[in-house]
C-alpha cells in the first residue's frame, strides 16, 4: 500500500529521503493540510516552534499525545492526537453476544470499571423491559458508589501528583487500596471487576465484604476530612489551581461535558437525578456544584462528591432488602429488534450508550458514550496563554482515562 | 426503575418541529425519537437547543448508525426541562456517499463526536472544519464499524451471506454459531462469492514464509 507513495525529503536532514514521516518536523510540509484546522495550526508564526508531549509522558494519564504549539513557555494552540489504546470495543460488542459485551467494556474506564462493565446490562436491560430484583440494585448501587470514592481518591492524588506534591497521591491509594480489598472480596477482582450482569449481579454480598465495609465506614469521613485538610489549604497547591483553567457554563455545555468539569461551571446536571436509573430516586442525596469553573472547583468537587457518596452507601446498607440478586433470564440471550439509549453518570461524567438490537443474540449497533473523550477537548480552549508546565494541572483537573477515550 | 415519556412534551415537539419529521415523533420507553432527513438537521437541531420553551441545551451523544442499507446519524439530547431524552434520527444518508450537515456552529463539541463518525463510517460532516481520521491512522483506507468491513471471525457467517440487515433478523430458531473460522487475511478482507480471497484486509499481517523456501536460502 504504502510501496507506491512518493518519498519525500526530510526536514530534519536535507539530505535524506522519508517515506513515512518519522518525526513531527517530517510531519508538516510534505502531507498537504488535509482540513481547515490543521492548516491553520501547522503555520508557524515568527517565534513560534511545536513540541511533542507523549504518547509516552506520565502525566498524560494513559497513552495521549499532544502536539502543542508555543511561543516561549506559553501556549498557542493544542492538537491533542487520539488512538493509541483504541482496539475497536465497539465492534468487538458486535462479534460477541450480549454477555460478551459486559467483559468487553469493562476496561474502558479502568479506574472505575463498575461503571462502564455497568453499559450494555442497562442497555439490554431497557431493551428487554426486564425489572431487576431489588437487591440486586442495591448492591448495584452499593458497588457504584465505592468504586466512586476509590476513583475520586485517586484522581486527588493525581492531580497534586501532577502538580509536584508527592504525599497526597499515598492517601488516595491507601484508601483505594482498602475499597479494591473490598470489592475483591465481593467480586474476586481487583481491577476489571466483571461483576455487573444482565437481570442482576454475580454474587451476593459475603461476609468478608461486608466486615471490610463496616470497618473502612467507621473511618473514612475522618479519612476525607484528613485529606482535604492536607490540600484546601495548601497554598502552593491553591495558587496552581484557583483561576486556573476557567471554563464558563455556555462553553462547557457547547462542548458537550459533563461530570465534575460540568457541574464546576454551576449546571447541576448528574445523571442519578436528571434522568434518574437504579434506585437514586429512593435516595437522599445533593449535586455540589461551584461556580468558579477552574481547577479547584473541580478538585473540591470531588471532595464534596466523595462526602455525599458516603452517605449514599450509609443509607444503602440500612435499606438493603432481602431476596434474589438475579432476575431469571435465559442463558442464550435473544433481544427483540429496537433501539435504546442508557446512560449512567460515571465519577468522570455520563457514560451513554446507544444499542440497536437486530434480534439476534448480539448486539446490531453498540456505540459507547464516554465523558473523558468529550471533557478532553476543553484542553485546547483551556490552555491558550497558558505556562507549559500548567497544562498539566488543566489535563488532571479534567481527569481523563484513556482507555474509554480511545475506546 | 421503568419510566414512561412526558405526553405533553411528545405533542409539543410534534407540532413545533412537524414540518420537518419524517414519521411522527415517536416515545419509546423514557425517549422521544424524532426522525428527519439529513438536510434538516441544522434547522431541527437549531430548534432544540434555543427554543426558550424547548432547550436542549445538552449534547448527550452523537454517533453515526450503518444500518447495512443507508447510513444514519443520530443525536441524544437533553433539557433541563423535561426529564426525557430526545432522540434526533437523521435517516437515509446514501451508504457510497454519506453526507450530513455539522452541528458545530451550535456545539463546538461536537467536532471530535463527528471526526469519530468519519473515522469509523466515512460520513462527510459539512462545515466541520477538522473532519480528519481521530482513531485510526491518517494512512489509513478503510471505514471499521461500517457493515461490510468483515472482520475475520466474520468468515462463520459463511461468505454468501452478504451484509447483515438490520430490517431483516435471523429466521426464528436460527442461531448464528459461534466465531470458529479465522483466516489470515486480516480485517477488512474482500471475499469473493464462493468463499476465495480477493484482497487482503488493512489489518493483515504477512503470511509466513513457506518452510522450503526458508531452507533453501540457509
Amino acid at each position: 500500500m504504502t510501496s507506491d507513495r512518493e518519498q519525500v525529503r526530510s526536514l530534519d536532514d536535507p539530505e535524506i529521503m522519508v517515506q513515512t514521516p518519522a518525526t513531527i518536523y517530517d510531519a508538516i510540509p510534505p502531507l498537504t493540510p488535509r482540513t481547515e484546522r490543521e492548516a491553520e495550526f501547522y503555520q508557524l508564526e515568527d517565534g513560534e516552534m511545536f513540541l511533542n508531549l507523549g504518547p509516552q509522558h506520565p502525566s498524560t494519564h494513559g497513552v495521549l499525545r499532544v502536539v502543542m504549539k508555543i511561543d516561549g513557555e506559553r501556549i498557542v494552540d493544542v492538537d491533542p492526537v487520539l488512538g493509541y489504546l483504541h482496539r475497536g470495543v465497539e465492534k468487538i460488542c458486535e462479534y460477541g453476544d450480549w454477555h460478551h459485551a459486559i467483559s468487553n467494556t469493562d476496561p474502558l474506564e479502568y479506574a472505575a470499571s463498575m461503571f462502564s462493565e455497568a453499559l450494555p446490562v442497562l442497555a439490554a436491560e431497557q431493551l428487554l423491559d426486564l425489572e431487576v430484583p431489588r437487591r440486586a440494585d442495591y448492591i448495584r448501587v452499593l458497588a457504584w458508589e465505592l468504586n466512586r470514592i476509590s476513583s475520586h481518591a485517586l484522581f486527588i492524588g493525581w492531580l497534586a501528583l501532577d502538580l509536584g506534591g508527592l504525599t497526597p497521591i499515598l492517601y488516595g491509594f491507601a484508601e483505594r487500596d482498602e475499597i479494591v480489598e473490598m470489592l475483591a472480596a465481593l467480586t474476586g477482582q481487583k481491577l476489571l471487576f466483571n461483576y455487573m450482569r444482565i437481570g442482576g449481579v454475580n454474587g451476593d454480598l459475603n461476609h468478608e465484604f461486608l466486615s471490610r465495609l463496616g470497618d473502612w465506614m467507621s473511618r473514612a469521613g475522618e479519612h476525607i476530612n484528613g485529606q482535604a485538610k492536607l490540600m484546601n489549604e495548601n497554598e502552593i497547591f491553591v495558587n496552581r489551581t484557583k483561576g486556573l483553567g476557567v471554563l464558563d457554563r455556555e462553553t462547557a455545555l457547547g462542548l458537550g461535558m459533563s461530570g465534575p468539569p460540568l457541574r464546576a461551571t454551576g449546571v447541576p446536571y448528574d445523571v442519578r437525578r436528571a434522568h434518574p436509573y437504579s434506585v437514586y430516586p429512593e435516595l437522599e442525596f445533593d449535586i455540589p456544584t461551584r461556580s468558579d469553573g477552574d481547577s479547584y472547583a473541580r478538585y473540591l468537587l470531588h471532595i464534596e462528591e466523595i462526602k455525599q457518596s458516603l452517605r449514599i452507601i450509609d443509607q444503602v446498607l440500612h435499606k438493603m432488602p432481602d431476596g434474589p440478586v438475579m432476575a431469571k433470564l435465559p442463558r442464550l440471550l435473544r433481544i427483540p429488534p429496537n433501539r435504546a439509549f442508557a446512560a449512567i453518570e460515571s465519577p468522570r461524567g455520563q457514560y451513554g450508550v446507544y444499542a440497536v438490537s437486530d434480534g439476534s443474540d448480539q448486539p446490531f449497533r453498540f456505540r459507547i458514550h464516554d465523558p473523558s473523550f468529550f471533557n478532553l477537548q476543553a484542553v485546547g480552549s483551556l490552555s491558550e496563554g497558558q505556562v507549559l508546565a500548567d497544562i498539566m494541572a488543566i489535563m488532571a483537573s479534567l481527569d481523563p482515562i484513556m482507555g474509554g477515550i480511545d475506546k | 426503575m421503568r419510566r414512561t415519556t412526558d405526553r405533553r412534551s411528545l405533542q409539543h415537539l410534534d407540532e413545533r418541529l412537524g414540518d420537518h419529521l419524517v414519521v411522527p415523533a415517536e416515545a419509546m420507553g423514557d425517549t422521544i425519537e424524532l426522525v428527519i432527513a439529513p438536510a434538516s438537521v441544522p434547522a431541527v437541531m437549531r430548534a432544540l437547543r434555543e427554543d426558550g420553551d424547548l432547550r436542549y441545551e445538552l449534547l448527550a451523544d452523537i454517533c453515526g448508525v450503518d444500518t447495512g442499507l443507508t447510513m444514519q446519524v443520530v443525536y441524544h439530547l437533553w433539557s433541563p426541562l423535561s426529564p426525557d431524552w430526545v432522540r434526533v434520527i437523521a435517516d437515509g444518508l446514501s451508504r457510497d456517499d454519506p453526507r450530513v450537515p455539522s452541528i458545530t456552529f451550535l456545539w463546538p463539541g461536537a467536532e471530535w463526536g463527528e471526526r469519530e463518525a468519519y473515522d469509523m463510517f466515512g460520513i462527510e460532516f459539512e462545515g466541520n472544519r477538522d473532519l480528519r481520521r481521530i482513531y485510526m491512522p491518517p494512512d489509513y483506507l478503510a471505514f471499521p464499524l461500517r457493515k461490510d468491513f468483515a472482520l475475520a471471525d466474520d468468515a462463520s457467517r459463511g461468505p454468501g451471506e452478504g451484509i447483515r440487515h438490520m430490517e431483516t433478523p435471523l429466521p426464528p430458531g436460527e442461531v448464528r454459531a459461534n466465531p470458529v473460522i479465522r483466516t489470515s487475511a486480516g480485517a477488512g478482507a474482500v471475499l469473493g462469492p464462493d468463499g476465495e480471497l480477493l484482497a487482503l484486509g488493512a489489518g493483515s499481517i504477512a503470511l509466513p514464509e513457506a518452510p522450503d523456501a526458508a531452507e533453501e536460502r540457509a
